[in-house]
């Protein structure tokens, strides 16, 4: 399970991986932001910012 | 012979290869492999680990399995003397007498970088042919195996190697001819995989001595070390270099070495209960602004993992406020800023510092392996 995170300006740009507590850049090289769009494109759906 | 000697790339002494072309042999990045020697371990600092699948374990190297809890990972496990010239190997014991079933898979593997294996020409009529050199030692003796793939999992090279010698390290060697066919990458994703079989089944094992089209961790009749209860497998002085013949190990300095770990991986604190990590600003009462210039740029914006939250304090010139969240901010291969919140009590607009909260099992680690 992921949850976006925003930034102190609002902006959206990490997710957090909530198993392990890692927050992962939206980098298309970053093979942890890899699974979360594989993970996303099984119909999955991140928990929003808060 | 021609030896030459500049200012750039040092001392190059060109050896005749069998194709008659000149392969450089001394200098530069001759072994592909990184930790060959095995000697950084910036994750487990050599304490154990039953891995997870795709988790790393001594910095470069990670388990592949399909069953958990089969075996274990540690830093010179069992304390074994090492080979002549190392004082580290990886070793891999087993927990059970496991029988591998067709789907079943359990390997220790290492990718390299595209960017490092781009004069291999792989995917070309003019591949080059690699030579794999390592030292093993285990309490089984027969025929093991392990892979070479390349990063899109569909092309594979399939080995086998004998261990004639129960607990006696035996240096191993595997002449490989480059892949003339198959896509391999060339830039920071990854290149060129070598896999050392721990035991699989049929779908991930293919015959020795031939690359084919899919994806195999061993060799077909490989010995498996999981099917046996307590059974070792310890290995060092992994290389992978250009040329049909394995070349003393290239042994480079640890600054180098772990310089070169620290492209995939790096982790801060453990050192003391305060230690500083990062500097930044305060930018309200109950969050901080962090930001940690990485000592080398990584093979991609890294994601961050830390301990437990509550091991890292914030230190705004008066106070060190335990921290209640930590996230990357807008990260870059070379630079990452981190979002620090707090409950409350930080001074707006004073410098920050990111510290241990007096604990000496924060770690702060950044992750952008392959």
């Amino acid at each position: 399970m992921y949850k976006l995170i925003s930034n102190p300006l609002g902006a959206v740009n990490v997710v957090l991986r909530i198993a392990d507590n890692t927050s992962i850049p939206f980098d298309p090289a970053n093979t942890d932001y890899q699974a979360y769009l594989k993970w996303l494109a099984e119909g999955n759906t991140p928990l929003p910012a808060e | 012979m021609t030896i030459t000697l500049d200012g750039t790339t040092g001392i190059t002494t060109p050896t005749t290869s069998t194709t008659g072309e000149f392969v450089t042999s001394v200098t530069g990045f001759k072994n592909r492999i990184i930790n060959g020697a095995m000697v950084i371990d910036q994750r487990n600092a050599g304490a154990s680990v039953t891995p997870t699948n795709n988790q790393y374990l001594l910095d470069r190297y990670y388990a592949t399995l399909t069953q958990a809890s089969k075996f274990t990972v540690q830093q010179n496990a069992g304390s074994v003397t090492p080979p002549v010239g190392f004082t580290k190997y990886l070793g891999v014991t087993s927990s059970s007498a496991y029988s591998v079933l067709t789907g079943d898979t359990f390997a220790i593997a290492q990718y390299i970088e595209g960017f490092n294996i781009a004069d291999l020409a792989y995917g070309t009529a003019n591949a080059k042919t690699v030579t794999l050199s390592f030292q093993v030692y285990s309490s089984l003796t027969g025929t093991f195996g392990g892979a070479l793939v390349n990063g899109a999992q569909n092309r594979s090279y399939p080995f086998t190697y004998t261990i004639s010698s129960a607990n006696t390290w035996t240096q191993i060697s595997v002449t490989v001819a480059g892949d003339t066919t198959g896509t391999w990458t060339t830039d920071n994703s990854a290149g060129l995989g070598i896999r050392f079989g721990l035991g699989s089944g049929a779908t991930y094992t293919g015959t020795a001595g031939a690359w084919a089209a899919g994806n195999y961790l061993s060799a077909t009749g490989a010995t498996s070390v999981v099917g046996t209860s307590g059974a070792t497998f310890y290995i060092t002085g992994v290389q992978l270099e250009k040329g049909s013949t394995a070349t003393s190990f290239d042994y480079r300095p640890y600054g180098t070495e772990l310089f070169l770990c620290q492209r995939y991986f790096i982790s801060y604190g453990g050192t003391s209960g305060y230690e500083r990590m990062a500097v930044g600003l305060c930018n309200s009462t109950v969050s901080a602004s962090i930001c940690i210039f990485l000592p080398v740029s990584m093979r991609s914006a890294p994601s961050l993992s830390y301990s437990a939250v509550g091991d890292f304090g914030i230190y705004d010139g008066g106070n060190v406020t335990v921290t209640t969240a930590l996230a990357i901010d807008q990260p870059t291969e070379k630079v990452v800023t981190i979002a620090a919140t707090v409950a409350s009590g930080l001074a707006q607009f004073r410098p920050a510092q990111l510290l241990g909260n007096n604990s000496t099992s924060a770690r702060l680690t950044f992750s952008s392996e392959l």
